[in-house]
Parts: C-alpha cells; structure tokens; sequence
C-alpha cells in the first residue's frame, strides 16, 4: 500500500528534477571548439526565424483568434522570445511556449474563419523548434516527458475545443513535435559520445605521459643507486683494508673502522632491496643493468653505432677536461645517447657535432645534427629521449634547450654544473 | 703447503690495492699481479700463470664475463676464476659461471670469507657458497629455456654411478659428504668426480653442477 505513494513521490520528483530545477548540459567539451562557440553565430538565423514566427503569429492570435491585438502582440512575443531564450535555457523556455498555446487555445472563443487548432501555425513551429532544442540539451527521460506533456495539452484543448469552426492540426503537429525531439536527441547522443571519448583519449594520454615520467625517473633512480653502491662496496673494501695499513693499529681505531664497514655492508644490503625493486619495475633492466655505468670516456662506443646507422659525427673537446662526479658523467653520456639516438631516428644521413665544453663551472654537452638528406621514417614511441634529458638535467640542477636549427637541423645543449645544487651551505658558520 | 698465487683484475685502483693487501694478508695466499681490465688480464694469466683470478664482472672494454670465457677455454687451462661482483646474483653472474667461472663473490664480502674463497676455488673439491651457487644456477639455468639436446646426449656416456654423483655434485654437496653419502671411500668420489669432468669436457664441480641443471638431470627443487 505504501508503495504507490512512495512510486508516485519518486516520480513526482523526478519530473520535478526533470523539469524545472534541472540545469542542461553544456554540449560541448570545454577544451573543444563546439556547438556552443558556434551560438552566437546560430542565434542570428534563429533570431530572423523568431521575428518572422512572430508576424505570423501575431497575426494568427490577433485576427484569426480574434484575441485583439495588444494580446495576440503578447502572446507572439512571448513565443518567439522563448524560442531564442530556448537556446541558453530550454526548460524555462519550453514552459513558456506550452503555457502561451494552451491559453491561446483556451482563450479562442469564436473565429472568423476555419482556423488550425490547437497550434496556430507559428505556434506549431515555435513549439518544434524549442522542443528540438530541449532535446539536444536535457537528457531523454526529460525530454520525452516535455513532449507528452506538450501533447497532452493540445489534446486538452481539443478536447475542451470552442465552439467555432476550426480544423484540428493534432495529427499534423504531434508527428513533427517527436520527429523533433528525436531529431535532438540524436545529436545529443552523438555529441555525448564524442564528448565521452575525447575525455577517455585525454585520461589516456595524461595515463601514458605520466608513466613514461615515471619510467625515465624509474631508470634514472636505478642508475643513480647503481653508482653509489658501487662507492659503498669501495668503501667496505677500504675500511677493511685501513688497519692493514698501520703497525699495530690501536683497538679504537679497530673499532672505528669496523664500524664504517659495518655501516657500508648495511647500506649495501639496503640499495640492493631498491635496485631490486626499481629493476622489477623496469622492462629495460635486462637489457642495461650489467654494463658499468658509463662515463664521457666511453662516447666513441656511441660513435660506432651512429657511424654505422650511416651518419657522420665529429667530436670536439674545449677547455680543461676535469674530473665529474659520477652522477654528471653518466647525464652527460646519456644527453648525448639520447640525442644520437634521435639524430639516428629522426635525420637519416644528416651529418652530427657533439661538443664538449669543459669550464670551471661544469660541463656543457651540444649535440647538433644538419637536417636530413632524405625523409625520416615514421618511428612510434619517440619522446623518451627529450623527457629523459630534461628530467636529468633538472636533477642536477643544470640547463637544458632543444630546438631546431635555422638549417632545419637538431640542436640540443646541456650545461650541467659540476657541483650539485647542495643545500647552502652558511658561510657564517666558518666564521668565530 | 704450496701458495696459492692470485690475480686480481678489477678497473678500479682502489678496489684492486685494496684486495692486495687483505690477500697478502692471509697466509698461504700471494697476490702475484693486478689487471686493470678484461683484456689486461688476459694478458696476466698468460704472462705470470696464477691459480685463482679474482675478476670483477663490469669492466671497461673487455668484460669480466668475456675474459673469463678466454681464461678457462683454452684446453689445459687450470687457472680458476673467481667472479666479483658489486650488487647481486644476477644472470650475469650465472652467465660468468657459463662462461668458466668457478665461484662468484660479493665485493663487500670480509677478508675472512674473501680467502676462503679462493682457497675452495683452488681446491676445487667443493663448491663455494653451496646453498646459494646451487640456487642461482637452478633458477637461471630455468630461464635459459629447453635441455640443449647436444649436451643431454652426452650425460648418456655416463655410467649410472657418475650420473649419481652429478647430480649430487650438482645439489652442493663437497666429496666427503658425497662419499658420506654413497657410502663409498672419498677417495672414489675423486676418482668420479674427474672421470665425469673428462667425460662431459668440463673443467670444475661448478661447470658440473651448470651442466646437470641445464640438462635437465637435476630438477630445481621448490620453483
């Protein structure tokens, strides 16, 4: 017994949702050029439509009503305003509409010839064209019941018609009201679904950036802690190897370096458990992890490769070369890997310069190519390599710039700062 | 007591220096020479004819995987290698062991653990680190796919005893234990043990024990 109610309240409130606190959906997609950048160029048509739809309306309620014509004047304007407003707010607009037909059906009370009944024929097409635009932006329950509704109240006033000759235009009107709002909802489903997938592409394409983000920070990670286990392992080696070094080492010295080995071995334990994971997590690892990580020195292993993809490189060296911190040299190699690697991929044939500059500073990396001398294949998953740079140089604190060359080559330059952007040291703090 | 004369081959100065001394600290151990990469020490074990080389794994130029497959091919050779390595028991350590290797160590391992591994290298008579060897080869030698048919015909040259004592050479167990075992006289577990290496063409327990996993005559138990 409580259900019916209850099924009554539920769709009373729906209908109430529905129709008038509901607010319709924007149609196109924010980031999209779309239906709505193109309203003020469609309001211009529709705006011609609704003045011409007023004359006859106008002309329809004030002689072929009979309804006079301050209140046939009201009763059009009222139409064919609701029809543009329509546009930005349908609900309201469509409520408009179907109040001015009903009162202008209920308010005909003698004609003076056989006039259309219930819609004027302005009525009829400010009706379809406001039920079309319902249709296009409330979803369908909505505009289904908009439809029944506006039905319904025709066949009302048919059913309570005056009497007066008149012709009855339900069976003509009704047909183009659905056409209508079939017509709207289609193109809402489309744009929906267009929406939906423009959405699902830019939630993918955020997915895949972030992950190759995360794979080069992966990569990177692994390399970085390869390097310092390396010093751990060198410095467990020596602590073992200092009290060899003395005659009769005291026991506190013993002590100490036993101490220093033992915290090497555990550190050592602990980087072997993250390169374990960083390596889990790095398809390339079996690839990578058993060459020595690679220093500046080792760039004519590069060479060898981009000769043989049949371009030509030329290396020059300025300045002092100076010892680098592992972390340094192995960026730089890689900068300089990574940007071989594209030359290779991107400009088959095209002759490349790398350039090393050492300076008191740090060290500066320039790879440039020439452009191509044929078209370069397509190559799919590119864009590692300049995130990879970036992502390197941004740790080390340095500078890094791509771009293309006025001879329509590659230039990519790196300074990378020979001491890492430590924390600032007080200089206060030397000083008594 | 003969000495047990030593080549250490490493690129890094400090580590090289650095097993010198803990070496030549230990009695009946000589460091004869240093090597500073995979090339250099190929040269060395030419030149001075060492017992046991200690060989880094990473290596500039020549690594240490290749130079231990150009120590230990040559038929005669009896140098033994002793791979070093600075992280873990990775395929590259298994393939060091393909490559000849006889035994693998962590660079961070102590001075203790340091000689007595290359006295169980020289020796030859056990396994170094049994437990850990046997479950690096079990779990690589799955990964380097099917039983090479080549190397599964010849363990058909072995007599059942031999195929016996393989197995049990390959499960890490040193000749007193497999005599032990057999209840036979050590003595005769020697005696097996070199006529399967002579058979098989192989030149120590530990390319044995690579053998019987990858033939598939040892299951890896537990994977």
């Amino acid at each position: 017994m409580t259900k019916w109610p209850k099924g009554i309240r539920a769709a009373a409130r729906a209908l109430r949702e529905d129709l008038w606190t509901a607010a319709p959906d924007p149609l196109s997609h924010p980031r999209r050029p779309g239906w709505l950048e193109w309203r003020p160029a469609l309001a211009v048509p529709l705006v011609l439509a609704a003045g011409m739809l007023m004359i006859l309306n106008t002309n329809d309620y004030a002689f072929d009503y009979q309804l006079g014509t301050d209140f046939g004047l009201l009763l059009a304007g009222v139409q064919s305003v609701a029809l543009v407003v329509a546009m930005y707010r349908p609900i309201p607009a469509w409520w408009a509409t179907t109040l001015v037909t009903f009162v202008a059906a209920r308010s005909l009370t003698d004609s003076r010839f056989p006039t259309p009944f219930p819609w004027t024929a302005g009525g009829l097409g400010v009706q379809a064209g406001v039920l079309f635009l319902v249709a296009l932006r409330v979803r369908l329950r909505a505009s289904v019941t908009v439809l029944v509704i506006s039905s319904l109240s025709g066949l009302v006033c048919l059913m309570h018609a005056p009497q007066t000759s008149y012709y009855q235009n339900a069976d003509v009107a009704i047909p183009v009201f659905v056409a209508a709002t079939a017509i709207g909802a289609a193109l809402r489903g489309r744009a929906v679904a267009r929406t939906r997938l423009v959405e699902q592409e830019e939630l993918t394409a955020e997915e895949r950036a972030r992950r190759t983000l995360l794979e080069e920070r992966n990569r990177i990670a692994r390399e970085l802690h390869d390097v310092v286990a390396h010093h751990m392992s060198v410095i467990s080696i020596q602590a073992q190897v200092a009290p060899h070094l003395v005659e009769n080492p005291s026991e506190e010295l013993k002590e100490n370096l036993a101490g220093i080995r033992e915290n090497a071995v555990e550190a050592l334990t602990e980087l072997r458990q993250v390169l374990g994971v960083l390596r889990s997590e790095d398809p390339l690892s079996g690839t990578v992890r058993h060459a020595p990580q690679p220093t500046l020195d080792r760039l004519d292993d590069l060479f060898g490769n981009v000769r043989g993809a049949g371009l030509t490189v030329t290396r020059r060296t300025s300045g002092e070369p100076l010892p680098l911190s592992p972390g340094v040299e192995l960026s730089a190699f890689r900068i300089v890997q990574e940007a071989l690697s594209n030359a290779i991929r991107h400009a088959p044939g095209a002759e490349v310069r790398v350039e090393i500059g050492y300076r008191p500073a740090g060290v500066t990396v320039r790879i440039t190519n020439t452009a191509p001398d044929r078209p370069a294949p397509a190559s799919p998953g590119a864009g590692h390599g300049l995130l990879g740079m970036r992502e390197r140089t941004a740790m080390l604190g340095g500078e890094l710039a791509t771009g293309p060359t006025p001879d329509g080559g590659w230039e990519v330059t790196a300074l990378l700062p020979a001491q890492p952007p430590a924390a600032p040291t007080d200089p206060a703090e030397d000083t008594p | 007591m003969t000495t047990i004369r030593v080549l250490i081959a490493d690129d890094q100065m400090m580590v090289r220096q650095g097993f010198t001394v803990l070496l030549n600290a230990e009695p009946g151990i000589e460091v004869v020479g240093q090597a500073v990469d995979g090339l250099d020490a190929v040269a060395k074990v030419a030149e001075l004819d060492p017992d046991v080389v200690l060989m880094d794994i990473r290596m500039p130029g020549l690594g240490g995987i290749e130079a231990t497959r150009l120590i230990t091919e040559p038929a005669g050779a009896t140098v033994k290698v002793l791979v070093l390595t600075t992280f873990d028991l990775d395929e590259y350590v298994y393939e060091a062991l393909r490559a000849g290797a006889s035994g693998f160590l962590l660079k961070d391992a102590s001075a203790a653990e340091l000689a007595q591994a290359v006295r169980v290298v020289a020796d030859g008579d056990a396994l170094l680190a049994p437990n850990i060897t046997k479950r690096l080869i079990a779990e690589f030698s799955r990964m380097s796919g099917a039983p090479r048919a080549p190397l599964k015909e010849r363990v058909g040259d072995l007599t059942e005893r031999e195929t016996e004592v393989l197995s049990l050479i390959a499960q890490g167990l040193s000749n007193a234990e497999i005599a032990k075992r057999l209840v036979v006289a050590e003595q005769t577990v020697k005696t097996h043990v070199s006529r399967i290496l002579l058979k098989l063409g192989l030149r120590d327990r530990t390319q044995a024990a690579v053998f019987a996993y990858e033939t598939g005559l040892v299951r890896p138990a537990g994977y």
